[in-house]
């Protein structure tokens, strides 16, 4: 089985990373290969939690549920949220892209790799456009017909979504 | 009921930096899955054009290559090419996994593209 490491140096290698003069490259980071947080954000340019005006922030996390282990990605860039749900793997699994569209800013969904004719992953893509109000690109590995783990790990996304202040205020009063 | 995971890290693999080309800010960040590999390489603050690229399973001693859009831009011929070419060099690496490629660039010239 091809480890991690390797296939990532070789696509680093690909784009001609190791090629890039010390002068152009502004900043560089990469996740640790060890270590037990649940919860890292690796801070660009600006800190997480204010006005976000440059910089791409990227928040991994895992939670152990009844159900299984649920891993959480999320990339915020400036105009876009892409978010990857894994479900006891690290499998890529279906990819979605969510937008609010006019009129009256509903939501429209559309599968873009595999899940034609399942919806584990669409509705989340959909609700996340919706609260967040940007366009939103979601990867989810979740198997089909488990509404259970969908609804948690949902449930859990959009909480750390309202910790990490990507969403819009919610108008029931809670914080966010 | 939730608890971390001691021990472990987390399974996806990313690493992200930032240049300069020409002039723009970009924000590249590689993320390594169990069957596929992400990469974005954004100008524009957004993912952008989303091109997905994968080996095709063969016996000739040359592999080929399938590119394909599936969001975004499909008139540049530049960044379907910028996926081949990414592909075949990853294929060379040794790597056979699919590519994930979201490319918001605000420049589809040859020389911005590579």
């Amino acid at each position: 089985m091809a480890t991690g490491g390797g296939g990532l140096n070789a696509a680093a290698a690909a784009i001609g990373m190791e090629s890039i003069p010390d002068g152009l490259r502004i900043a560089e980071e990469e996740t640790p290969s060890t270590g037990s947080s649940q919860s890292q954000i690796n801070d660009n340019n600006s800190r997480v939690g204010g006005y976000i005006d440059c910089g791409v922030h990227i928040t991994c996390f895992s939670e152990v549920s009844n159900n299984g282990t649920l891993h959480f990605q999320i990339i915020r860039l400036h105009k876009q949220i892409y978010a990857w749900i894994g479900c006891n793997s690290a499998k890529f699994g279906h990819l979605y892209a969510a937008a609010p569209t006019r009129p009256n800013n509903t939501v429209s969904v559309t599968s873009l790799l595999g899940g034609a004719s399942d919806n584990t992953g669409s509705g989340i893509a959909r609700r996340l456009a919706l609260k967040t109000g940007l366009n939103v690109i979601v990867a989810c590995n979740i198997p089909k017909n488990s509404p259970m783990l969908e609804a948690d790990a949902e449930k859990k996304l959009v909480q750390k979504l309202i910790n990490l202040g990507y969403t819009r205020p919610k108008s029931d009063g809670t914080s966010s | 009921m939730d608890s971390s995971l001691s021990g472990q890290a987390f399974p996806v693999r990313h690493k992200n930096l930032s240049v300069d080309i020409k002039g723009h800010k970009t924000d590249i960040i590689l993320c390594s899955y169990d069957d596929h590999f992400l990469v974005i390489a954004t100008q524009i603050g957004s993912m952008g054009t989303i091109l997905h690229a994968r080996k095709e399973e063969g016996v000739s001693i040359h592999p080929t290559f399938n590119v394909s859009v599936v969001f975004g831009k499909r008139d540049e011929p530049m960044l379907v090419a910028c996926a081949r070419q990414l592909i075949e060099h990853m294929s060379n690496s040794g790597s056979s996994r699919p590519l994930v490629l979201a490319l918001g660039l605000r420049d589809h010239s040859v020389v911005q593209s590579q």
